[in-house]
């Protein structure tokens, strides 16, 4: 039997896996939820049990200036926002929104800088567990610039103020790059990817033109491929929503899996995306968070299971797991119809 | 160029100073403001929405025009209301409790207002009492619900049974979407009305409105 980081890097390598490999995401509510059903008092008894091949997560530890408990290092600040089952944290503070030039932000901003963390602690954070394959560094400072900027700002800033959006993305990218680094140079060959993700599609089309993703995003994250690349680090890519028109883009930036393939979204059908693709990229993801596992029953879910197994998995090349974290709502009994369905049969394929 | 395209143009493009500028040289040389709003703005609005369901435009885009749009229409709003011009109809609008997308429901929102509906935003994480006192106390005649998530769009019920334990659901068309909606979900929850986009929500609305 293969170790999870085996199972994961079989399919990494293009080989057979003894079974496919399976990941979990999840929201904290959810896998409350999910250990009490299952009897489990730790995650990692019940991922165990459930057979799901977890990651193992490094970071650096935050040493810099002191940050307020609902603020993060940029000084956006959050609340928690209560949905009757859980909370999901908002931003609601914008430390740049008030400035109107690249000028005014350089005269009385001051970026987080990675001497604000400390490294040393990551060897230990991945120590005993070897049968685990390791997730570190990454960027996805898109997300991060919404919170400094405001959304809809920073959406118009796009259209309007391409020279901010580039200066505060090469800021926020040049720090994900040195935190990249740093990890790397830490647990050397341990890494077995990093995230390097931006949400650019909708439900139905991709969010901005094709040419704002072409010029505004795509060099920039280039850089962090190679620099993971150049590491021996796999490129795991995220992008919800219908994004197909740029998944060529994609796959000749350089990256190595894509997430989270949601099928039900236009122009994302599974048959389409692994006929087309399915020969330079890996899928992860594709059990769909938005009906099946909901609203679905885990007659459902075992049958999508099944079927992203067939069509997905052909020949290999796919990583079972939920197209985002799976929330509150979705019933544990589909969860663990979800990793019981995925083990009997990705033995088989 | 005569001076509602240039207006119409601009807006399209999202100059909010050229919008500004033309509207108020249209309105100092005479030019009615119900003209501008009728042949000028709202004909921009829709050209907008065509492009952007025709995958020429994206959110950006969408965004800046109808803030060009806005500006226009801010400088038009005292005539308007001396005129006593009535809008379409009045609608409350909000991305539901627990959820904070408010991406599509700003859109929607922007292209109802650009249609010549009134708005009042109710903003995100509005809970079903919320939308009660708009019905209450602003006579809203429509009540439109956006959600993203799964954990939230339930809530799109408990506001249509609050509206009808208060007594006012039969005042009002209730519409709703966002990602994972359907219409499907709204027959089941007992909704008026589902469109899958802004523009398709704008003849939705009309539609509704002019039924009842
Ligand atoms: C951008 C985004 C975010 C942003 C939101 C920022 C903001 N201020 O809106 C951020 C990063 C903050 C975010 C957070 C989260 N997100 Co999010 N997000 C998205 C994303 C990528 C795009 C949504 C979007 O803006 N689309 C663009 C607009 C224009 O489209 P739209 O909203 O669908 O609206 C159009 C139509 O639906 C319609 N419409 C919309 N509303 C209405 C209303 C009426 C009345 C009518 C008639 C029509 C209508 O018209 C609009 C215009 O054409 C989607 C992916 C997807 N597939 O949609 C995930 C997605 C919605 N998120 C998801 C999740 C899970 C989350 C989080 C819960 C993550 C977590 N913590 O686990 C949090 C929740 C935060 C919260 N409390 O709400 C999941 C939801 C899955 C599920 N099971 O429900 C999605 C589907 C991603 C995925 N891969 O599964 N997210």
């Amino acid at each position: 039997m293969m170790t999870s980081k085996e199972r994961w890097l079989a399919v990494l390598h293009r080989e057979k896996p003894d079974r496919i490999p399976m990941d979990y995401w999840a929201t904290p509510e959810a896998t409350e939820k999910l250990l009490r059903h299952t009897g489990c008092d730790c995650f990692e008894t019940m991922a165990d049990k459930l057979h799901i091949d977890y990651l193992v997560n490094v970071e650096p530890v935050y040493v810099g200036p002191p940050v307020a408990n609902d603020a993060d290092t940029f000084g956006c600040r959050f609340v928690e926002m209560d949905y009757g089952h859980g909370i999901y944290r908002e931003c609601v503070y914008h430390p740049l929104a008030q400035y109107d030039s690249v000028e005014a932000i350089e005269r009385s901003y001051s970026w987080p800088s990675p001497d604000w963390y400390d490294y040393r602690t990551i060897p230990q954070q991945i120590a005993g567990k070897e049968d685990h394959a390791v997730r570190g560094g990454g960027s996805e400072p898109f997300l991060i610039y919404c919170r400094l900027r405001g959304l809809e700002q920073a959406y118009m800033d796009l259209a309007m103020q391409p020279e901010m959006v580039g200066y505060c993305l090469d800021k926020l990218f040049d720090l994900a790059y040195e935190n990249t680094r740093r990890i790397y140079e830490q647990i050397p060959g341990r890494v077995t990817f990093s995230y390097i993700a931006e949400d650019l599609g909708s439900q139905t089309s991709l969010l901005f033109s094709p040419e704002t993703i072409r010029t505004v995003f795509f060099p920039r994250m280039k850089r962090m491929m190679d620099l993971a690349h150049e590491a021996g680090v796999y490129v795991f890519t995220h992008s919800d929503g219908s994004i197909r028109e740029i998944i060529p883009d994609l796959i000749a930036l350089g990256i190595d899996l894509l997430n989270p393939i949601q099928w039900r979204c236009k122009g994302m059908e599974r048959q389409a995306l692994k006929r087309d693709f399915g020969e330079q990229v890996i899928f992860h993801g594709g059990v769909d968070n938005q009906v099946t596992l909901a609203f679905g029953t885990p007659d459902d879910v075992r049958r999508e299971v099944q079927d992203n197994i067939d069509i997905l998995g052909q020949n290999g090349g796919y990583i079972l797991a939920p197209c985002h974290n799976i929330q509150e709502i979705s019933p544990p009994e589909n969860i663990v119809a979800l990793y019981e369905a995925g083990y009997t049969y990705g033995q088989s394929s | 160029m005569e001076t509602l395209e240039i207006i119409r143009k601009a807006i399209i493009e999202g100059q909010a100073k050229e919008v500004e500028q033309h509207v108020q040289a249209a309105l100092d040389s005479g030019m009615k403001a119900t003209t501008i709003l009728y042949d000028g703005l709202i004909p921009a609005m829709a050209e907008v929405g065509r492009l952007y369901e025709e995958g020429e435009y994206f959110v950006p885009e969408m965004l800046i025009a109808a803030r060009a749009m806005k500006t226009g229409l801010g400088l038009l709003k005292p005539f308007l209301v001396e005129g006593n011009v009535q809008p379409l109809g009045k609608v409350a609008i909000a991305t539901v409790q627990g959820d904070l997308h408010d991406i599509g429901k700003n859109l929607v929102s922007l292209m109802l207002e650009g249609a010549g509906f009134e708005i009042v935003d109710l903003g995100v994480n509005a809970e079903p009492q919320k939308f009660v006192d708009a019905v209450q106390q602003q006579q809203v005649n429509v009540v439109a619900m956006s959600a993203l998530l799964t954990t939230t769009m339930t809530r799109m019920k408990d506001t249509i049974t609050a509206l009808d334990a208060a007594g006012v659901r039969g005042k009002v068309k209730v519409i709703i979407g966002g990602a994972p909606i359907t219409q499907a979900y709204a027959d089941e929850i007992g909704a008026d009305g589902y469109a899958p986009d802004a523009s398709q929500a704008v003849n939705l609305t009309k539609r509704l409105l002019a039924a009842s």
